[in-house]
């Protein structure tokens, strides 16, 4: 109940902000951080909390559409729970990330926000597939309207892009959804969508790689992988800072939930023959984000690209299929999520102030505004995995469970934490060192309100570096119930 | 004490955390209290920890912080480790660390670019000392690894200090990314030796070596040497050391003299159980010292800035330890690394006073005559120098006779020896030479000396200890490491090994000062050639250039515009191909469409018909 509660709320928080764009133009902002913070504050209290019985923090199960066996069925279980907790917190950074950025329309960005957000809590607590596929849909449109509408000189052309990748390969995830329903009803006579009906399904292990690869294609160009990357350098770079946070720090992260919520545990047989593959391509993005990565010049592309690296460790982790690779993955979810975000903002800060993107155009802007050096400085660092940061607990964890299933491809991989260095310090020149460009002759430092979001973003990623012990434990129950592990 | 040595650690870290978080608004002096303070301290502290760990006589005191993270049976916890090897670590870190510091804070009072520099700089420094602690108290190596990582990073920030000029930004980065590749190396030793011991815990997984075949064993210590190569600018990591001489002379002295880059010698001392394990990995060690001390040591003949000598120096003194090491010298090698400290700290510092003198010149053929003008400076130089060379009775001289001594019986005959003092030679030789072309003929450049007494304090206190250091009685790594055994100083081997130096300086001091003309050798064709050769740091930096770099920035370029996309883009463009024939079909026109249902219409029964 309280979970349909919440989704509604941020619908109707949507609804209500774009109406009080006729109060003020603050107030519509206003409005999503005063929903965004009352969603933090609610995951944190069911967090202290604890779980029930079952390992879950919330659930609820209403017939929706009954003859087809279609439920309003939700729940929250540790990996739901530390998604939508990491969803409110990013969602506040969004709408601060854009606080001077936006002209126009300021109560209508804001619904889109809210209502992109809400899809995602959605996406992360369905037990229904439909209902999956209908929270899926419900995040793509809100998030083309803020690139097509509010994004830089080529918005038109990346948010089609994206609309495409992302609905094409969603087609797939339904046939593939269709299907197994059908099979399932094949085989018991019912007809339902639940996930946990349909996760024992006994099918063809031939038509099950299929299917399989149905919802993969789908999640691994959400994630992105390589080769489905390509729509996100565009987006990101397009999208308004707002919309590249979100984008980065969460939409992102949809991908790699579903992968490890409904691609491995619904065809685990298809999954284990299919993990080489996977595993290749997380490498073979770990490695080929992190040279695509160095060759931009453009800041905010560079950063996108490097999200394509990290995302790697992600699929090279689930697909070890051991405890170690399944928590490193889920830890670079979170730390990814605060590290990029906190790079997107900078992108969106430094734009606004220089009106310009292009690396070239900078240089020794330290000079100018040293605490957005630092700011800058601290999350490359942490992409760049210095331990003590929450992106070396994941990253390590998952080369180290890599290495366990497949040596090789662990080796090679790890090579790409050179390349990692090489970039992201290669950033840090040509952005805030060297020698000042003639041309800015001052730029405005970061104030309170910037500092606030990165501090608390800061501390995210010591807490997750140091002592990730409380985020492991959250993922653990889910990892100990979904029965991918051997 | 011992139950605080966690502070040791943790001093220097609030004293980041301090200097970090006002963001250089305190003021000049606040900044130097803090940054030389919380170091001192925990020098102090480090000090009654470690009388009061050698009093209780017990082999070692761990102390539990946390457990860094659990996953199944993953469980590295942050413990501090004390035992003799991280006990001198940590004397040498805290000890030598707090005289640099102290000689930083006038070093570096005025020489910085920003208002707000100096707070950086000793930012970073506490920030350093604390990961080279972590780095040296570890239990596990995943906490080694986190201070390896970190001070990785403190060397990168503190080489590029000044950011605004590009070179140092260059340093800086080829600095961490060459030393990354080390890191990458040993990452993938912990990975396998997790796999095949089950835990990272150093005394747990050392304990349990035992049951490792011998390939593998021999995989986990070649993995580990890369990463100590790396960090240790050893053969063929090395290209970075000189040009990290870009950051300010203090940070040369702590990070790139006296600590950091002898972490290396102390990670593979700390895993000699499996180095025991594996005579191919420790043979491959004492190679890599030796070659990289043969190729430091003529380099820095070559070389005419005053820190590069030093640093090509430090190349090959490193060397020295990890032939120490991979000759069974483990305790020399220690001993050593410790006197290293000293007398090239003592160095650096004494260097850094003459370039603040002489307002940043470096060249030492710029230099001259200056041991007038500058007494302490000179005396704190000669001092170090004598001791690098290993004169008898300093510091240098026991420690490294110790190595050689022991490696001229080595089971593969007496080559490391011969290569050692050969390249002892060289160091006389090249040490002979800076003094002489810096300090004595003509004054060629005015020069005066501004230094205080935090700054000319450090220099007595380093220049008693690189004389006196060697006194010590070296034997707290006994137990650990096994006693120095070498053989007496009455063998003629002996008396080579001590005499040759000797000769060095002899011969350095004549060639250099011009009493005796060598012309004619260094101008040939041949002499110059290889002169040049050795002046390049044995082009490997040419050769990394054209094997590495341009291939990388080649592949960036061409494909700056992701060559994937393509896929999608032909897919684009041929739909939009196909719109465009399509939508020819409209054309409006009436009698065009009815032409075409007609013609439609024929086909359709014509293919009607013919079923």
């Amino acid at each position: 109940m309280i979970l349909f509660v919440v989704i509604l709320a941020l619908l109707a928080a949507g609804v209500v902000a774009w109406a009080s764009e006729r109060l003020s133009k603050d107030a519509p902002r206003l409005v999503s951080i005063v929903a965004f913070g009352a969603g933090l504050i609610w995951s944190a209290a069911l967090w202290l909390d604890g779980a029930d019985a079952g390992g879950l923090y919330a659930a609820m199960d209403w017939p929706w559409i009954a003859r087809f066996g279609i439920h309003l069925a939700l729940e929250m279980d540790g990996l739901s729970l530390l998604m939508v907790a990491l969803t409110m917190f990013l969602g506040i950074v969004a709408v601060v990330s854009s606080w001077d950025e936006i002209e126009s329309g300021h109560g209508f960005f804001q619904f889109n926000i809210l209502w992109v957000m809400a899809g995602v809590v959605g996406v992360f607590t369905a037990m229904d597939l439909l209902l999956f596929f209908f929270f899926w849909e419900v995040m793509l449109i809100p998030m083309y309207l803020l690139i097509a509408i509010w994004g830089h000189e080529e918005k038109a052309y990346a948010s089609m892009k994206f609309f495409l990748f992302t609905q094409i390969s969603g087609l797939l995830m339904l046939f593939a959804i269709l299907a197994l329903v059908y099979v399932h009803h094949g085989a018991t006579g019912e007809i339902t969508f639940s996930y946990k009906a349909l996760l024992g399904t006994e099918i063809d292990p031939r038509i099950a790689t299929w299917l399989m690869l149905g919802f993969f294609v789908a999640f691994a160009t959400k994630l992105p992988s390589v080769p489905v990357h390509t729509w996100l350098p565009d987006a990101h770079t397009q999208a308004p800072t707002a919309g590249s946070v979100i984008l980065a720090g969460i939409l992102l992260k949809t991908g790699a939930y579903g992968i490890i919520r409904f691609a491995v545990p619904l065809f685990p047989e298809a999954s284990a023959d299919f993990a080489l593959w996977a595993m290749l391509l997380g490498t073979v993005s770990i490695l080929y984000g992190g040279a695509m990565a160095f060759s931009q010049s453009d800041f905010k592309r560079l950063v996108a690209y490097s999200s394509i690296a990290h995302m790697g460790f992600i699929l090279l982790g689930v697909y070890a299929f051991n405890e170690l690779g399944m928590q490193g993955a889920i830890v670079t979810m979170v730390a990814h999520g605060f590290s990029t975000a906190a790079l997107f903002m900078m992108a969106g800060a430094i734009q606004q102030r220089l009106h310009t993107r292009e690396m070239s155009e900078m240089g020794g802007l330290w000079t100018h505004a040293p605490r957005m050096g630092t700011m800058t400085l601290f999350f490359v660092i942490a992409s760049v995995g210095m331990p003590g940061l929450g992106n070396f607990v994941g990253e390590f964890l998952a080369l180290l469970g890599a290495f366990q299933e497949n040596w090789l491809m662990a080796v090679v991989a790890t090579a790409g934490i050179v390349v990692a260095a090489v970039y992201g310090l290669y950033l840090m020149q040509r952005s805030f060192q060297g020698t000042p460009n003639p041309d800015i002759a001052s730029m405005r430092d970061f104030g309170l309100r910037e500092m606030s979001v990165m501090a608390a973003m800061m501390a995210g990623l010591v807490w997750v570096g140091i002592y990730p012990q409380h985020v492991l434990e959250l993922s653990n129950a889910t990892i100990q119930t979904l029965g991918v592990l051997p | 004490m011992l139950e605080y040595l966690w502070l040791v650690p943790a001093l220097p870290l609030a004293g980041f955390f301090a200097l970090f978080v006002t963001e250089g608004r305190l003021p000049d002096k606040i900044v130097a209290v803090i940054g030389a303070g919380s170091v001192g301290l925990a020098a102090l502290v480090a000090l009654g920890a470690g009388m009061e760990f050698v009093e209780s006589g017990e082999a070692s005191y761990a102390q539990v912080l946390w457990t860094w993270m659990a996953v199944g049976t993953f469980t590295p916890s942050i413990t501090l480790y004390l035992d003799p090897l991280s006990l001198v670590m940590t004397g040498v870190i805290t000890g030598v660390g707090f005289l640099i510091h102290l000689y930083a804070t006038g070093y570096m009072w005025k020489d910085h670019e920003e208002p707000e520099g100096l707070s950086r700089f000793f930012a970073y420094m506490n920030l350093f000392v604390f990961a080279m602690l972590m780095l040296v108290l570890g239990d596990n190596l995943l906490v080694l690894f986190l201070g390896w990582e970190g001070v990785g990073l403190c060397s990168y920030l503190l080489i590029g200090f000044y950011h605004r000029d590009p070179e140092n930004g260059y340093a800086a980065r080829k600095a961490f990314v060459v030393t990354r590749v080390g890191d990458t190396l040993m990452a993938i030793g912990l990975f396998l030796l997790f796999r095949e011991l089950g835990s990272l815990d150093i005394q747990t997984a050392l304990g349990d070596a035992g049951g490792l075949d011998a390939g593998m064993a021999t995989a986990i210590g070649l993995l580990l040497l890369g990463g100590a190569v790396g960090k240790s600018a050893q053969v063929p990591l090395q290209t970075w050391l000189p040009d990290a001489m870009a950051g300010p002379t203090p940070v040369s002295a702590l990070i790139h003299a006296a600590t950091m880059v002898t972490a290396g010698v102390y990670l593979i001392a700390r895993m000699k159980g499996i180095y025991d394990l594996a005579p191919i990995a420790q043979l491959a060690v004492a190679i890599v010292g030796l070659v990289t001390l043969f190729i430091s040591s003529f380099t820095a003949l070559t070389q005419t800035d005053i820190k590069r000598i030093l640093a090509y120096s430090t190349m090959s003194q490193i060397g020295y330890m990890f032939m120490a090491l991979g000759v069974g010298a483990w305790s020399a090698g220690i001993f050593h690394l410790m006197t290293h400290a000293f007398f090239k700290a003592l160095l650096f510092l004494a260097s850094g006073s003459v370039i603040l003198a002489l307002h940043h010149e470096q060249d030492i053929t710029k230099m001259g005559g200056l041991w007038r003008k500058l007494p302490v400076p000179f005396a704190s130089m000669l001092i170090g120098s004598i001791a690098l060379v290993a004169v008898p009775l300093t510091s240098g001289f026991y420690s490294k006779d110790a190595i050689l001594l022991t490696a001229w019986e080595h089971d593969t005959g007496p080559w490391f020896w011969a290569g050692g003092v050969l390249a002892a030679l060289m160091t006389a030789l090249y040490t002979t030479r800076m003094m002489v072309v810096a300090f004595l003929g003509e004054t060629k450049t005015e020069s005066h000396d501004a230094s205080r007494i935090n700054m000319w304090g450090p220099l007595v206190v380093l220049a008693m200890l690189s004389i006196g250091g060697g006194w010590l009685t070296f034997s707290v790594l006994d137990d650990l490491l096994g006693a120095i055994d070498h053989i007496p100083h009455t063998h003629p081997a002996a008396l080579v090994t001590v005499v040759l130096p000797l000769l060095g300086i002899l011969l350095g001091y004549f060639v250099f000062s011009g009493r005796m003309n060598v012309n004619s050798l260094v101008e040939s064709s041949l002499g110059g050639a290889l002169r040049r050769f050795w002046q390049s740091g044995w082009a490997f930096d040419w050769v990394y250039d054209r094997a590495f770099v341009k291939p990388f920035l080649w592949v960036a370029r061409v494909n700056k515009g992701d060559v994937v996309d393509l896929l999608f883009r032909i897919t684009a463009a041929v739909t939009r191909g196909l719109h465009h024939i399509g939508a020819l079909t409209q054309t409006g026109r009436l009698r065009w469409y009815a032409a075409n249902m007609a013609i439609g219409l024929i086909v359709v029964v014509l293919i009607v018909a013919s079923v």
